[in-house]
């Protein structure tokens, strides 16, 4: 497997997170329906990043339930096309990799299906400090903790 | 002698909120002014006076009129209900005080309201009952008030200190000036004269007269008949007369019915213009809505379209808001990519070293020196490596050549790890490029972000509440307009403006000839009466020949002496009007001009506008028409009597017409009204130190100005909280 393959197959998958977040989603990030009280994201990939950066500064990862009771949105590619964010947010993932026990050049001699689990282990572990984010974001909202303001998440991002 | 009000006091009256002492203005004889703000309690003071005199208020939303009882709740401050607890009361009132020659009376009316549930501003939460009006009489020498029982007297009190005929001229608001007097209207002329004048009485006289010449002649007549020598002639005579006599009737009544139509024709061509006039000009605030309304709904959709993109700015890379807080993070990947890439070298070098023993005699590392280097060594001759010369041709020479073509070989090289991800993280790290250098700019984008979002708010707010000025004044045009908006569009108002003129041409020819065919009639009749009296015969009793033609001379008499009352009037007025016109336009630099009131076809008078060569003054401007009404209506007054009795009470009548108008105006009041109260907001500057225009500041050092208050109104407050706060500054 070389570089592009890796990373294709890398950005192909789709993280998913947990149904009980729907709501959350709804509330936070509705791209074309705006009528929150709250200040919104756009697409949901806008507050899955921002959950999962959230989750990674606090240092919050939570595991997913049951694949059956996820739903998955788009694939990592596709979030921000052509732009230079998802090549930050990997920089990012990559240097967490502590978490995984992964040493980046043992990854070069690797075989396909061990890599193809490396892979796997990024995935959740994007999915995992989203679901982080997501849980911290989910009960600042059920305390009413989340101020109305444009200036919301900037606010709570600063001081995470 | 003149009726002076000497205080009104309000309590809990609009915004007047407190106790009647709290609430009190006091006035002298004279010019007395009070300035407020838009909101400042001017129209609520004028509606104290409306509330004596008529038990009525004004609506300031519908501009109507409500009846005192019926609009109770409204009346009372916001402040006075919200606290009053359920179960209890509230009073709301007015006093006035004024004084004649010998006596003073005071006058209270008011009426308390019981709370009966939570929402304040709800009619259902009150229950209303009008007090008995209070009226107290004293004398100057005993001032000690006394109360007035008698309902009769209480009214006569109250209408004594502007009678109601006159209110019209002496108490009134802005644009109502311009309504008070429409001279191409018959009536208002006429209304106007005989308010002044004891013309009624002439037409008294003249019905008597005819009466008695009627009767006169019919007692002349059956004289006559029975005594004649050839009654055959004179009763074709006779009968002549009384043909012409019928026939005179007739048209008599065909020309009032055409000055009726002319009348009419002339009333609607003047509506017309009044509603061209305001069409115009809500034309030109309609452009200005539209374009603020154009303007607004862009700043709107910058500021929504900005608010929406706040978030962006995380993944933004110009701000790259995301990487906040990720500093350690990146250079935590630099550090790694670091070791991996050594890592790697190592591994590469030592593989190619078991591969290519021959290849190493040298410990440089793999891919050094750099091929630029290897140039400028080859070129030199030398190498700085071992410091050592490599002539051309030499076997070091020819081993930095071995080394530059080396990247060659390399590309023939099997590669030494399975799975090589070296671009994977490189490429990563040359990608993230625009997220990887703004962490401490950061903070400020946020603050710069926020104050943009405040720029834009400002903007939003500031055009909004020139949207609202401008609807509002458009709306003052719709109420004080005639029109209705039907027939709103502009050709319509032209046909119809168009039509009128030509009803009021056609009717003005068949009124000339009509007049013509009576003046005929009448020539006719008085030759046909030279020949009765011929035909007559000469012994029939001298009184009836005299009773019929005394009684004949006095019809004629009494009809001219009303004519020539009237006509003198007019003129009078005109001359009033003139002078009172001059004063009160002593400021403007526009000059010259004399008012003519002229006579139109069907009697009424229009009331014209003339330059020194006779021409009409036209586009004169909206100040210049009320001034001219306003002149005329101080005419009325100063041509009735030798001095008006009533005090002059008006609301804003110069709104927005310039210093010089108003500056003209208070001088030239007092030559006419004993005692003026002027409510303005023209005289009002907010931004200056004492709140005063410079007109204000000016005429508050003038001596003919009695009395000067400021009325001002804490806006920060919620309206539930706001007063008016009252200041006496002269």
């Amino acid at each position: 497997m070389n570089s592009q393959e890796f990373k294709s197959n890398l950005v192909t998958k789709r993280p998913r997170y947990a149904n009980s977040r729907i709501p959350l989603l709804e509330a936070l990030a509705n791209k074309g329906a705006r009528s929150s009280e709250y200040s919104q994201f756009g697409p949901i990939y806008e507050l899955y990043i921002y959950a999962m950066m959230t989750g990674i500064k606090k240092k919050t990862r939570l595991p997913l339930p049951p694949r059956q009771l996820t739903s998955d949105f788009l694939e990592i590619g596709k979030w921000k096309r052509d732009s230079s964010l998802v090549d930050f947010l990997l920089m990012v993932i990559f240097t967490q990799t502590n978490d995984l026990s992964i040493d980046w050049n043992e990854l070069e001699d690797m075989e396909e299906d061990q890599l193809n689990k490396v892979i796997s282990d990024v995935i959740t572990l994007i999915e995992e400090y989203a679901n982080g984010g997501l849980e911290y974001l989910e009960n600042l909202h059920k305390k009413g903790e989340l101020e109305n303001s444009h200036y919301l998440f900037i606010d709570l991002y600063k001081t995470s | 002698m003149a009726s002076i009000i000497n205080s009104i006091s309000f309590k809990n009256f609009f915004n007047y909120y407190g106790e009647y002492e709290d609430t009190r203005y006091d006035f002298l004889e004279g010019v007395n002014i009070v300035v407020a703000d838009n909101g400042a309690g001017k129209s609520k003071f004028f509606n104290a006076f409306l509330w004596l005199f008529y038990d009525q208020v004004l609506d300031s939303d519908d501009k109507k009129k409500k009846n005192v009882k019926d609009f109770a709740v409204k009346i009372i401050s916001d402040k006075a209900k919200n606290e009053t607890s359920i179960g209890d009361q509230v009073q709301t009132g007015i006093k006035i005080e004024y004084s004649t020659g010998r006596y003073k009376y005071q006058i209270t009316k008011s009426f308390t309201a019981t709370r009966i549930s939570e929402k304040i501003t709800d009619f259902d939460s009150w229950q209303i009952t009008i007090d008995d009006m209070e009226v107290d009489k004293t004398d100057h020498i005993l001032p000690k008030y006394k109360p007035v029982y008698d309902a009769e007297e209480k009214q006569k009190i109250i209408n004594q200190l502007i009678l109601p005929t006159l209110r019209q001229y002496s108490f009134f608001q802005g644009e109502e000036v311009d309504k008070m007097i429409d001279f191409s209207k018959k009536s208002s002329i006429e209304d106007a004269v005989r308010t002044l004048t004891n013309i009624s009485k002439y037409e008294d006289i003249a019905d008597i007269v005819e009466y008695i010449a009627e009767k006169a002649e019919k007692d002349l007549n059956k004289q006559t008949k029975s005594t004649s020598d050839h009654n055959d002639r004179l009763e074709t005579a006779l009968e002549t007369k009384k043909e012409l006599q019928e026939e005179l009737t007739q048209e008599t009544e065909k020309l009032s019915e055409f000055n009726a139509l002319y009348e009419a024709a002339e009333q609607e061509k003047n509506d017309l213009e009044q509603n061209f006039a305001n069409a115009e000009k809500r034309k030109e605030l309609d452009d200005k809505v539209s374009y603020k309304n154009r303007l607004l709904k862009q700043v709107k959709e910058d500021y929504d379209s900005f608010l929406d993109g706040i978030n962006n700015r995380f993944f933004d890379g110009n701000f790259s808001w995301i990487s906040f807080g990720f500093e350690d993070s990146i250079n935590d990947f630099k550090e790694k990519i670091q070791v991996f890439r050594q890592k790697r070298y190592e591994k590469k070098a030592l593989l190619n070293a078991a591969e290519n023993p021959n290849d190493y005699f040298t410990i440089l590392p793999s891919d050094s020196p750099d091929a630029v280097t290897l140039q400028q060594m080859i070129d030199s001759e030398h190498c700085y490596v071992c410091n050592r010369p490599a002539k051309k041709g030499t076997e070091e020479h020819n081993y930095l050549l071995k080394l530059k073509n080396r990247p060659h070989e390399n590309t023939n090289q099997k590669e030494f790890v399975k799975n090589n991800l070296e671009d994977f993280f490189g490429n990563l790290q040359l990608n993230a490029a625009p997220f990887l250098n703004k962490f401490d700019a950061i903070p400020t984008s946020v603050l710069r972000t926020r104050e943009k979002e405040l720029e834009l708010k400002q903007r939003l707010d500031k055009l909004s509440s020139e949207l609202k000025a401008l609807k509002s004044q458009r709306k003052d045009i719709l109420i004080a307009g005639t029109e209705s908006e039907g027939t709103d569009n502009a050709s319509t108002i032209i046909n119809q403006y168009k039509g009128s003129i030509r009803r009021m041409e056609n009717a003005s020819s068949r009124i000339e000839r009509l007049k013509d065919s009576i003046k005929d009639i009448k020539t006719k009749i008085v030759n046909t009466e030279k020949e009765i009296t011929n035909l007559r015969p000469k012994d029939i009793p001298e009184g009836y020949t005299v009773n019929y033609e005394i009684s004949k001379a006095l019809v004629d008499a009494t009809l001219k002496a009303k004519e020539r009352v009237f006509d003198k009037m007019v003129s009078l007025l005109e001359n009033h009007a003139n002078e009172h016109f001059q004063s009160l336009i002593k400021y403007n630099d526009i000059k010259g001009g004399v008012l003519r009131f002229e006579k139109s076809p069907s009697g009424g008078i229009s009331l014209d506008y003339i330059d020194d060569a006779g021409n009409e003054v036209s586009g004169a401007s909206e100040g210049f028409q009320r001034m001219k009404k306003f002149a005329v209506v101080m005419s009325i007054i100063s041509a009735n009597t030798s001095q008006y009795n009533y005090p002059l009470l008006a609301d804003a009548p110069l709104s927005a017409f310039g210093k010089a108008f108003n500056k003209g105006f208070f001088e030239a009041i007092p030559e006419v009204f004993p005692q003026s109260i002027i409510l303005v907001k023209d005289l009002y500057d907010k931004d200056s130190e004492d709140k005063l225009t410079d007109l204000g500041q000016d005429l508050m050092k003038n001596d003919f100005i009695k009395t000067f208050y400021l009325n001002e109104v804490d806006e920060e407050l919620s309206q539930i909280e706001r007063t008016t706060k009252l200041e006496r500054r002269k």
